[in-house]
């Protein structure tokens, strides 16, 4: 396969800025989840390319992904229920009303 | 240049920027199973079989359904609410902001000698035996943690979404 | 001893078991919780004496050191290490030992307390860090569990929460070190920069070991670079160990349960940065002669001076028994500051050692005094209290002796070799000091008569003699208080330090022994021969200073004057850049019109606030604006902080792509 390193790494930068985009903008708490969901891929997806591109026999690039996958569906299951719990508080999932820790 | 990445790049950006801006959250959520796809799809390029394998499995079959649970038990699928639009006030400030850092990641990679120097990546086999060896003896431990993690993260979560029920 | 010094880490690991295991326990069990406290603090105890016994017997200063690797990063390797050389082994069970008694009199005092189990995690916790500090042999890990020490002295001064003055001398505490610690933090930086290494001893290549290449490089404002590091390192001990101006905080700890406060001044807290400041020395006096010591060296003796004195003379004032004895810590650890800034490494350590003893005693005296006389602290509503108390008083007395310097008592020796010693370096400081330490024992006496003497004045509420396991502690105590000073040249022996013979010897020591009985006959004229009738009676010394005892009595007015300045300086910094922010923010948002009036704004406030309203009285109004404008910032909406962080990281990479 001949697809250079940099090219990987620009799509890496891409996805995440598009997720980043997504935790920023979207008011509804599961749409943020999701963009964090697709960082996180993001962030995962360049782990694999330099374990691709730097092979020296070692598997700690794969190995981390895996960790980080794993990780991430912890994550998202903690999240989800913290959605849900504010859900019943607030009868709301809009991140512009959780601001209870306003000082 | 492949083709193959290229298709594969392009149908995840698009199921990315999709997931980030549709209004209705279940369509949001198939965009994200593409995506999904997608990145297996990459692993299995990259010759990460294993990795494509547990991102389909993980992903896919756990993460997008929970989500789909989640959105169901909230009743907003619309991701609307009383008519206003689905996305913060400031967004112009969060697509700004996101896009300028993508284009500085853009230059910095452009700019970076490991690209140059790392220009191809080598042709690997499988290697799914090697990493079920090591999971068991270089990286028991990180294992070990890692399912006290997950344990901790499911009670964590019942007990979460179970709080305010049992108030009430 | 290189066997021994691989079994190092257990001295503070045990206690750290101890609070691990209480950090889990139900609140109810009240007797298991002291159980594991006492059993971890004794083993420990016992540890430390056979690390002492180990380290007796070599004639010259043998050190042995146990470096491992922590983990390595990139080509740097972080090693952390443990220590036994005499020092460590002396200060570490002083350290159990005294820490034991008070955590057998704290289970005495904190009976009542419903929160019991939490008490002693903390206390264990503290202990912990403290011997974890001694036993470092990196400077890194010195550094972490000098931080712990402050985290757990806040926990506990603050322990009773609910009181607002707690609450409110619990941050002060916090943040006061930590100005100090900022000095530290740098001076770490330095060392780990100029010296390689963090490691204070590593055969050769340690920090301290290079004090003298360190001592050739240039470092800041013409000091040599040690003495950069060492007077950097020397603020965080200042800090510490609460030498002035940094010493505000310490009085404030009283708020504390009294074990703690017995614990802070005695063993742990303000000993940590004395004990540094030791542990450092090589660095302090690199590049200096005992002609021509270094900048550090003279800054240290004149901080420890400076403070020893005007310590001594707030304490006279005060009516709080705890408060006037906290007043004396800070004048105690100023003769131990000045006697390292004198180039007397042994006396300096040597005081801390007798001092920890006696004021511990003095601590825990006072808090079966607060007990028996059922929480009362003011000590003009005490009074005859010999009769009811027999034996505090006798213990207290013992203590009281000891810290007015009277042979033969511990802090006779202590504090002449102390003053022996300045004698040789600034006759001026010596002088100062003595009037110090005349001081010492007036405030000493009049406490004395105030507490124990004439009768009761504390209305109906007869007091009572504490339980046993309240006066045993403070009664094995007075043994180390009458007894520790014959060891004095033991100790310079067994140290290993060779010093010259130092004249002047006769006439420093009569004059001790003579400030010393002039100030305890001026205590008994004053308030022995006749004592206080009533408790709304004026202070004799009142009556005779006037304005002048108000304003030692108010502590020369050092809380008020850090609320007029700095206080409010950093309030109207903060005011500053919220207007700054705010008009800055507001100038991207709506152009540049607005910057226009932003800026005007600026200067009309700055000119306004600075050189119209410049009273004082506004102070307060300040602190709640600004509160309530930088509370605006937190707007709770976790996607703004996100933005902040993204822009953050935007600007980060433009600023890296233009370099």
């Amino acid at each position: 396969m001949s697809v250079p390193l940099g090219y990987y790494l620009m799509l890496g930068g891409v996805l995440f800025c598009i997720g980043l985009c997504g935790a920023l903008t979207r008011k509804n708490a599961i749409a943020v989840l999701m963009s964090i969901e697709i960082m996180f891929n993001a962030a995962i997806l360049n782990f694999v390319v330099f374990w691709y591109y730097l092979h020296n026999g070692a598997l700690t690039g794969q190995m981390f992904a895996l960790f980080a996958i794993a990780v991430a569906a912890a994550e998202s299951a903690v999240g989800l229920a913290l959605v849900i719990s504010v859900y019943r508080h607030y009868r709301s999932v809009d991140v512009d009303e959780m601001k209870a820790l306003k000082g | 240049m492949n083709i193959v990445f290229l298709t594969l790049s392009a149908i995840m950006v698009l199921g990315a920027v999709l997931a980030v801006t549709l209004r209705n959250l279940v369509h949001c959520l198939l965009a994200l199973v593409v995506f999904f796809l997608g990145i297996a799809g990459h692993f299995f390029l990259l010759k990460a079989d294993f990795l494509g394998a547990a991102q389909i499995l993980i992903y896919i079959g756990a993460v997008a359904v929970l989500i789909l649970f989640a959105i169901m038990l909230t009743r907003n699928i619309s991701g609307t609410e009383g008519g206003r639009s689905s996305l913060g006030g400031a967004w112009w400030l969060g697509v700004g902001l996101a896009s300028s850092l993508a284009g500085m990641m853009c230059v910095f990679v452009r700019r970076s000698e490991l690209v140059t120097k790392l220009p191809y990546g080598a042709t690997e086999e499988g290697v799914v035996k090697e990493i079920g060896k090591l999971l068991v003896t270089d990286w028991v431990v990180p294992l070990e943690i890692m399912a006290v993690l997950l344990t901790a993260a499911l009670i964590g979560a019942v007990v979460i979404a179970l709080e305010e029920e049992k108030k009430r | 001893m290189n066997e021994l010094v691989k079994q190092q880490w257990l001295i503070p690991f045990l206690p750290l078991v101890a609070a691990a295991v209480q950090s889990l326990l139900p609140r109810k069990a009240r007797k298991l919780s002291a159980g594991i406290c006492l059993t971890a603090m004794g083993a420990s105890c016992v540890l430390a004496l056979r690390a002492f016994v180990g380290t007796l017997g070599h004639h010259e200063a043998e050190r042995a050191v146990w470096n491992f690797v922590w983990f390595d990063y990139g080509t740097t390797r972080l090693q952390l290490g443990f220590i036994l050389d005499p020092m460590t082994a002396a200060m570490a069970l002083m350290v159990t030992f005294v820490g034991f008694w008070i955590f057998v009199n704290a289970t005495g005092y904190m009976s009542d307390d419903e929160n019991f189990t939490r008490f002693f995690c903390f206390l264990s916790l503290f202990a912990a860090a403290m011997l974890g500090l001694v036993v470092a042999n990196n400077l890194l890990m010195l550094f972490m569990c000098w931080e712990l020490v402050g985290l757990c002295s806040y926990l506990l001064i603050g322990f009773w929460y609910f009181k607002p003055s707690a609450a409110t001398a619990m941050k002060k505490a916090f943040i006061t070190t930590r100005i100090g610690d900022v000095g530290f933090f740098l001076g770490i930086l330095m060392l780990s920069w100029q010296a390689g290494t963090l490691n204070l001893y590593d055969g050769g290549n340690g920090a301290l070991e290079q004090a003298g290449k360190l001592a050739g490089l240039h470092g800041w404002f013409g000091w040599s670079m040690a003495t950069t590091i060492a007077v950097l390192l020397f603020i965080g001990a200042m800090g510490k160990s609460a030498q002035f101006p940094l010493h505000v905080w310490l009085p404030d700890a009283m708020e504390g349960p009294t074990p703690v406060s017995a614990l802070i001044h005695a063993a742990t807290m303000v000993a940590a940065g004395v004990f540094m400041v030791g542990r450092m020395f090589a660095l302090f006096t690199a590049g200096g002669s005992a002609e021509h010591p270094t900048f550090a060296m003279d800054m240290v003796l004149w901080v420890g001076c400076f403070t020893a004195l005007f310590s001594a003379t707030i304490a006279v004032g005060q009516f709080d028994i705890k408060r006037a004895l906290a007043y004396s810590t800070c004048s105690q650890l100023g003769f131990m500051m000045m006697a390292l800034g004198a180039g007397g490494l042994v006396p300096g350590q040597f005081h801390l050692l007798t001092h920890a003893f006696f004021k511990a005693l003095l601590f825990l005296g006072s808090g079966c005094v607060i007990i028996g006389t059922h929480h009362e602290q003011d000590m003009r509503k005490m009074g005859g209290l010999r009769k009811y108390m027999p034996i505090t008083f006798w213990c207290y007395l013992i203590g009281m002796l000891a810290l007015a310097g009277v042979p033969p008592f511990a802090g006779f020796f202590s504090k002449d070799e102390v003053l022996l010693v300045t004698f040789q370096r600034s006759k001026v400081a010596w002088g100062l000091a003595t009037f110090a330490a005349f001081l010492t024992a007036f405030y000493m006496t009049r406490q004395m008569f105030m507490v124990f003497a004439g009768k009761w004045r504390g209305g109906h509420h007869e007091p009572h003699e504490v339980r046993w396991n309240m006066w045993l502690p403070i009664a094995v105590l007075s043994v180390f208080a009458i007894g520790l000073g014959f060891f004095g040249g033991k100790y310079e022996h067994y140290l290993g330090v060779h010093e010259e013979e130092l004249h002047g010897k006769s006439l420093v020591m009569g004059l001790s022994v003579a400030v010393g009985a002039a100030g305890i006959l001026l205590g008994w004229l004053m308030y022995g021969r006749k004592t206080m009738a009533h408790a709304e009676e004026p202070d004799p010394l009142e009556v005779k200073l006037g304005a002048l005892f108000t304003c030692l009595n108010r502590k020369w007015y050092v809380d008020e004057f850090y609320d007029a300045t700095i206080i409010r300086a950093t309030m109207l910094l903060g005011e500053f850049w919220r207007v700054f922010d705010n008009r800055v923010i507001d100038g991207i948002l709506h152009g540049i019109a607005w910057t226009a009036w932003g800026v005007s704004q600026v200067v009309r406030w700055v000119g306004d606030e600075f050189v119209i309203n410049g009273g004082f009285d506004a102070g307060c109004e300040g602190v709640r604006l600004t509160g309530r404008e930088f509370a605006k910032l937190q707007t709770g909406r976790i996607q703004g902080y996100l933005r902040i962080l993204c822009l953050g990281a935007v600007i980060l990479l433009v600023i890296w792509y233009l370099k």
